[in-house]
């Protein structure tokens, strides 16, 4: 049972092909060619390196969102396009879900964090007791202050004496949030710091072994915000 | 030769569309989702509000063009998508959508200029349009003038120097209170009106180049408006159709002199603008004088559609004119 992973939700584009538990290939570019240009011979390349074609794919896997707006949506339409051509079913994961998917084990409270521009961060908090990213709270979009706020608060009610943080949204605040955070913070190393489509594909595979498919016709990205123009307008969904 | 099925998706702008078109020629399916009535209450098209409507819509227009024509995915031979001019994040939900669908299909991808496909929909309804000719591309984003001596073999000889036709009609009706889209708006405003009463530039008509310039027309009638809203005259109406007046006398005139300078007898029109009513016909009668022909869309295919680019994608189907997957999107790309 194959399943191909595709991530474009951020600055990093990620492929990966794995059969059931076993990576079989993996590709990571984090550098700035737009992910339009990369993404589909990136696909191709992929397949044809491990002699596969499109069709001996079980199911395809997407990073949802939260995540670059542009970025999640080259991603879900190319998914659409593979999807209704080959008549392969879907699985959306949250982008904050697979980057928590990084840290297995441990008892500290796992923070992914993503660079929502705007001085804000998209985050949620995790446990990752057991292997598997269990969500603790709502995703949201919040200040970096706010952020640190929140994950102390967390720690506190959930006895957790460290906090990881990991996540392209780290970067521009880690001096704020070394200051707020003291010594209960732990950074991920740079291996785990960014989303892997390796990791998107692990978490697919419960759903697909469910056979829990999204719907692909009226699938859409989990944007988290409103547009600029949608909040000017100052109401909720169009 | 064998029949050739063509899918056609076009993103650009507000219109979610794909269409089926066989031979360059036979429309099979014309599916088109507008989002006008959601950029309405913005008074614009709002490009991240168009994005998140592709995205969400575009596999359900892909889906019915085909149960509409009758078709399997495996029974189309290409796929064709608007690459440029457009929205860049309206162009790449198409763009990227159709690159996966030729993909998963092992289907050639082409690539098509929005504009380019425009022109192309005056062939899709006309058999017998002969080169060369002149065309007249007018839209949201362009006023030109081409010289044509076949379908994708043509030079540019005019264009605007600032503002497009249609962005002019769209600026001024928001001025005015009209509404969004201007073109409509304006032309349903000056149908109560009376052109004349007043009297707003014919910009560059002096001119003895193919140039147009629109901003400046859509200055002096704001003044005007301003001009008349504190003489305690509001019949925005009359102020519409002299407007309008104004700035079709300018397209047609130049467009005939278009055809008189290079000699041509068949005058194509082309985009968004085709549509007015007022163009139409103005630019019909001056043709019937001089005996030309003068050929435009039916109004379904004047505005954004996806059958025009399936029809224009037909020509590089036979001449092998394929897009690579790592095509990108070229949002700015303005020249035909
Ligand atoms: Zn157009």
């Amino acid at each position: 049972m194959l399943i191909l992973a595709i991530d474009s939700a951020t600055p990093v584009a990620g492929i990966a092909l794995l059969d059931e538990e076993k990576l079989i290939r993996e590709e990571f570019i984090n550098y700035k060619k737009t992910h339009s240009e990369t993404l589909m011979p990136m696909v191709d390349q992929l397949l044809r390196d491990c002699e596969r074609s499109l069709q001996d794919v079980t199911a395809l896997a997407i990073t949802i969102g939260p995540g670059s707006f542009t970025g999640l949506r080259i991603g879900l339409a190319a998914i659409k396009g593979l999807s209704l051509a080959a008549g392969i079913p879907v699985v959306g994961i949250s982008t904050l879900d697979v980057l928590a998917h990084n840290i297995a084990f441990g008892d500290a409270l796992v923070c992914p964090l993503l660079n929502a521009r705007k001085q804000e961060v998209y985050t949620a908090f995790y446990d990752n007791y057991n292997y598997y990213p269990h969500r603790l709270s709502e995703e949201m979009a919040c200040s970096p202050q706010e952020f640190t706020y929140i994950a102390l608060e967390k720690a506190q009610e959930l006895g957790k004496s460290r906090i990881i943080l990991l996540g392209d949204g780290y970067y521009p605040y880690s001096e704020l949030f070394a200051d707020h955070l003291g010594d209960k913070m732990l950074v991920a190393p740079s291996h785990l710091m960014l989303t892997r489509a390796s990791a998107l594909g692990s978490l697919a595979l419960e759903r697909v072994i469910r056979r829990d498919f999204d719907e692909i016709l009226t699938m859409r990205p989990r944007y988290i915000r409103l547009s600029e123009a949608e909040n000017k307008l100052g109401r909720g969904e169009l | 030769m064998k029949d050739v099925f063509i899918l056609g998706i076009e993103t650009s702008c507000d219109e979610t569309a794909a269409s089926i078109v066989k031979n360059g020629r036979q429309i099979l399916s014309n599916v088109i989702n507008s989002q006008v009535a959601i950029h309405q209450q913005f008074g614009g098209v709002v490009p991240e509000v168009a994005s998140r409507k592709h995205i969400e819509n575009i596999a359900v227009v892909v889906n019915t063009a085909f149960l509409e024509a009758g078709l399997s995915h495996e029974e189309i031979d290409a796929v064709a998508v608007t690459t440029m001019p457009g929205l860049v994040g309206a162009l790449l939900v198409g763009l990227s959508f159709a690159k996966a669908f030729a993909y998963g299909l092992n289907r050639p991808l082409i690539a098509v200029n929005h504009l380019q496909g425009h022109i192309y929909a005056n062939f899709l309804e006309h058999g017998n349009i002969e080169f060369p000719a002149v065309c007249l591309v007018v839209s949201g984003g362009h006023t030109s003038l081409l010289y044509m001596k076949g379908i994708s073999d043509y030079e540019l000889i005019g264009s605007t120097k600032d503002d497009a036709a249609g962005e002019a009609f769209d600026k001024v009706a928001r001025f005015l209170g009209l509404g969004y889209p201007g073109g409509p708006a304006i032309q349903k405003a000056a149908d109560q009106g009376q052109a004349g009463l007043y009297h707003l530039p014919r910009v560059f008509l002096d001119r003895n180049d193919f140039e147009f310039s629109f901003s400046g027309l859509k200055t002096a009638a704001m003044n005007l408006w301003r001009k008349m809203e504190k003489s305690g005259n509001n019949r925005v109406e009359d102020l519409a159709a002299e407007f309008q007046a104004a700035l079709v006398e300018v397209l047609v005139e130049k467009t005939i002199r278009a055809a008189n300078k290079y000699g041509v007898e068949n005058i194509l029109l082309a985009g968004g603008v085709a549509a007015n009513r007022d163009l139409r016909t103005r630019l019909g009668e001056s043709a019937r004088q001089r005996q030309l022909n003068l050929y435009f869309p039916s109004l379904l295919l004047c505005t954004d559609n996806a059958a025009m680019i399936a029809g224009k994608a037909y020509h590089d189907y036979v001449n092998g004119h394929f897009a690579p997957l790592n095509t990108n999107a070229q949002p700015s790309l303005f020249s035909l």
